[in-house]
């Protein structure tokens, strides 16, 4: 058998090309480094702001995110193949992940996951020909006491049965959280107790008096 | 002196180390992989947990603690008591080894890494004989990561030293952990290889076969090599190294401990750079000219012949028309042995340092260190013993120029016989230089490789490369390194030492260490040497 060799000598395909991430993004990504001490600790909030842009963070995004951090690729690499939610290939518009956690079993998650692939026409890890969803598992999505559950983008949606899922699918707010996403995240103020510096105003309370 | 007791043994131990660390150092054999003394602590291999004593809650008596604890990450505490020899700990490594072995493939026989690898010894000493695993072995492909190095991933042990090692020794950062859980893989970015200057350092951390020298690939099994301690002769740092040889070729370099000059590390430029010892293009044998006649001299004849030529040009020009040119790249016991020949024929003789070569900048490691910050270092000056001739010439006294200053009298016919010492790998002759050579009348030429200065010579004398020598150099530190001589020059060609010793006068077989004595009558800096502390045994 040959015994393949990967050459990490070579850029991946897409180095050369024009830069991936726009000033605004990078712009958002440097709106957090007045929150740590360090810029290498806005890695995790850089990754959600390009995953968010381009919907998967591709090689050439992970070189220009350790530019404007500052540190090495192999940094930002180590930490995006650490956690699962970031994609190193492209997505659907919507991830679904299914539960595949023991109570979510029992009490049926399997026969949602078979639906959804029907329904779908793909398999685990596959994106539906109309680039709307991917579908993968995760072993438990902490909600045990309401399965079978399932994760369409940032919501939970609860004790799904077969039937439900074609009616879930075709809501076009199924990925919408009900209540509003952090302010921490869209709008980060400064670090607490500098009055005046980064975007000034305090996002969170502001928003959280409103 | 914190004093803890390890097994029942009290140990008296330096201050601020791991408990790990004392019990290396007083000689037992705790198995690690993740811990190395110049890396960072992360206790992620779990193979030195141990038993400790702590105060049980209820009594507040010292007990064995329910928990192991890594041995690597506890710092040693006067009074501590801590042990290896349960059975807790025992079943722990038995349990860690099958673990590291699960997907480990059974191919030590094709491994470089067999005979030096740390999986062998600590399955053998602390695993089990045989592996419970049923499932197919999972098999990861190889990963070219640079230019130098391949990684054999399916051996990996995931104990982390190389991504540390560039991380806070580098200081570049090339390699990093991808993926998570039983899916994590050593990685370097795609198009970022692992191309820095240390990078060879992670093949020597590496305690299995996982990162391995694309250079000695397949080149020798270790167990055939013989590692005599040595000093690199790459720049005036002067890391100490293991010169690794078998039957007369060397085969690789490693870096030899040694605290506050190399620590456990040196560079690629002196790891790769030793080609030019085997080069077929060596001077091999003496030659002697007179007149348009060339000859190749019996060794045994050649200290009397070159006696004769200095005596009979000190009889026709007088001493002070004779100079010596010394390199850099001679230990400090045939510089004293060339200065002793000429200054005994000659006393008013002109003693020269020769060129000194350089490259780019002095380079501070990890990259941007400064100060207290800095780990490693590679100077800009490519010659291991400038200092050595520098202390000799000044307790040598008498008439001394640099080379430029020489260069000048000896263009305005001032000189006119000349002991010129090369041994520079790289070509070192220019036009200038050569043309100097025709001033002469007496020209005695010490070299390595055929260059223009041998035309117009009288006598042609091999030198060695610094793996042929035996003596000391002086680093860019003021240490006085000695070494030992690990490879035989080439068929024909005998060692600068001998020849220096016996145009000399002595007889026998030169010595550095007899050398050595001798200087240190004179010179009183050469009774002190540093050598560096030998690593503890069951260290790594």
């Amino acid at each position: 058998m040959a015994w393949p060799t990967i050459d990490r000598n070579q850029p991946a395909g897409d180095s050369g090309a024009a830069p991936l991430l726009s000033e605004a993004v990078r712009e958002k990504i440097r709106s957090f480094f007045a929150r740590y001490e360090t810029k290498r600790a806005a890695l995790l909030p850089a990754l959600h702001i390009v995953q968010d842009a381009l919907g998967h963070v591709p090689p050439q995004a992970m070189v220009e995110v350790a530019e404007v951090l500052d540190i090495a690729p192999a940094a930002v690499l180590d930490t995006a193949s650490f956690y699962t939610h970031f994609w190193t290939h492209p997505k659907g518009a919507q991830v679904i992940v299914v539960c595949r956690g023991l109570t979510c079993e029992v009490l049926g998650g399997n026969a949602v996951l078979e639906e959804l692939k029907r329904l779908l026409g793909i398999d685990e890890h596959g994106t539906s020909a109309d680039g709307r969803y991917s579908l993968v598992t995760e072993d438990c999505l902490a909600g045990c006491d309401h399965g079978p559950c399932l994760l369409i983008g940032e919501k939970l949606h609860r004790r799904v049965r077969p039937e439900d899922v074609a009616r879930i699918l075709a809501d076009p707010d199924n990925g919408r959280l009900a209540y509003e996403r952090s302010t921490l995240f869209d709008a980060p103020s400064s670090a607490p107790g500098e009055p005046g510096a980064g975007n000034g105003t305090g996002g969170v309370h502001e928003k959280g008096s409103g | 002196m914190p004093r803890i007791i390890i097994d029942g043994r009290p140990i008296d131990c330096r201050e601020d180390i791991s408990v790990l660390q004392a019990a290396l150092d007083a000689g037992g054999d705790v198995p690690h992989y993740c811990y190395h003394p110049g890396l960072s602590i992360v206790a992620s291999c779990r193979l030195c947990l141990m038993e400790m004593k702590v105060p049980n809650p209820r009594t507040q008596e010292p007990d064995w603690s329910p928990k192991l604890l890594p041995a690597c990450q506890t710092p040693v505490r006067d009074g501590m008591e801590v042990r290896f020899h349960s059975e807790r700990v025992r079943e722990n490594q038995r349990s860690c080894m099958e673990f590291f072995l699960l997907n480990h493939p059974l191919d030590c026989p094709v491994c470089d890494q067999s005979g030096e690898c740390w999986l062998q010894d600590y399955s053998f000493k602390f695993g089990r004989a045989e592996s419970r695993m049923i499932d197919e072995k999972c098999k990861n492909p190889k990963k070219d990561v640079g230019p130098h190095t391949l990684l054999y991933q399916d051996r990996c042990v995931m104990c982390t030293r190389c991504v540390r090692f560039t991380q806070e020794i580098s200081g570049t950062s090339e390699l990093c952990v991808v993926n998570r859980g039983s899916r994590c893989e050593i990685d370097a970015f795609p198009g970022k290889p692992l191309a820095n200057p240390l990078q060879g350092n992670v093949v020597d951390l590496c305690p299995v076969g996982a990162l391995l020298d694309k250079q000695f690939l397949f080149r020798q099994r270790v167990w055939l090599l013989t590692s005599t301690p040595s000093i690199c002769a790459g720049c005036a740092t002067g890391c100490a190294i293991w010169v690794d040889h078998n039957q007369g070729t060397l085969w690789r370099l490693r870096p030899r401990y040694n605290p506050g000059v190399n620590d456990w590390w040196m560079c690629d430029d002196g790891r790769f750079g030793w080609r030019y010892v085997h080069d077929g293009k060596r001077i091999a044998a003496p030659r002697v000219r007179r007149g348009s006649e060339q000859t190749t001299p019996d060794w045994a004849a050649v200290p009397q012949l070159v006696r004769f030529r200095i005596e009979e040009h000190v009889r026709r020009h007088g001493g002070a028309t004779l100079a010596a040119v010394l390199s850099p790249f001679m230990t400090c016991e045939e510089a004293w042995l060339l200065i002793r020949v000429l200054r005994d024929k000659a006393p008013a003789s002109t003693l020269v340092l020769g060129p000194v070569p350089t490259a780019g900048e002095t380079r501070h490691f990890p990259v941007g260190a400064t100060g207290n910050t800095v780990k490693f270092t590679i100077q800009a000056e490519k010659c291991p013993n400038r200092r050595g001739i520098e202390l000799l010439l000044a307790a040598a006294g008498g008439n001394v120029l640099t080379f430029e200053q020489f260069a000048e009298q000896a263009g305005k016919g001032e000189f006119k016989g000349a002991w010129i010492v090369g041994g520079y790998p790289q070509p070192w002759v220019d036009k200038a230089t050569a043309k100097l050579a025709a001033q002469f009348e007496l020209l005695i030429v010490q070299d390595i490789f055929e260059n223009d200065l041998l035309p117009g010579a009288a006598i042609v004398l091999p030198a060695c490369a610094w793996a042929e020598r035996e003596g000391c150099f002086v680093n860019a530190r003021g240490l006085i390194q000695p070494f030992q001589r690990a490879l035989n020059p080439p068929a024909g060609a005998q060692r600068d030492g001998q020849y220096l010793y016996e145009i000399a006068g002595f007889q026998g077989l030169y010595s550095g260490v007899r050398v050595r004595a001798m200087m240190a009558e004179k010179i009183p800096a050469f009774a002190q040497l540093h050598e560096p502390p030998p690593m503890p045994r069951h260290a790594h």
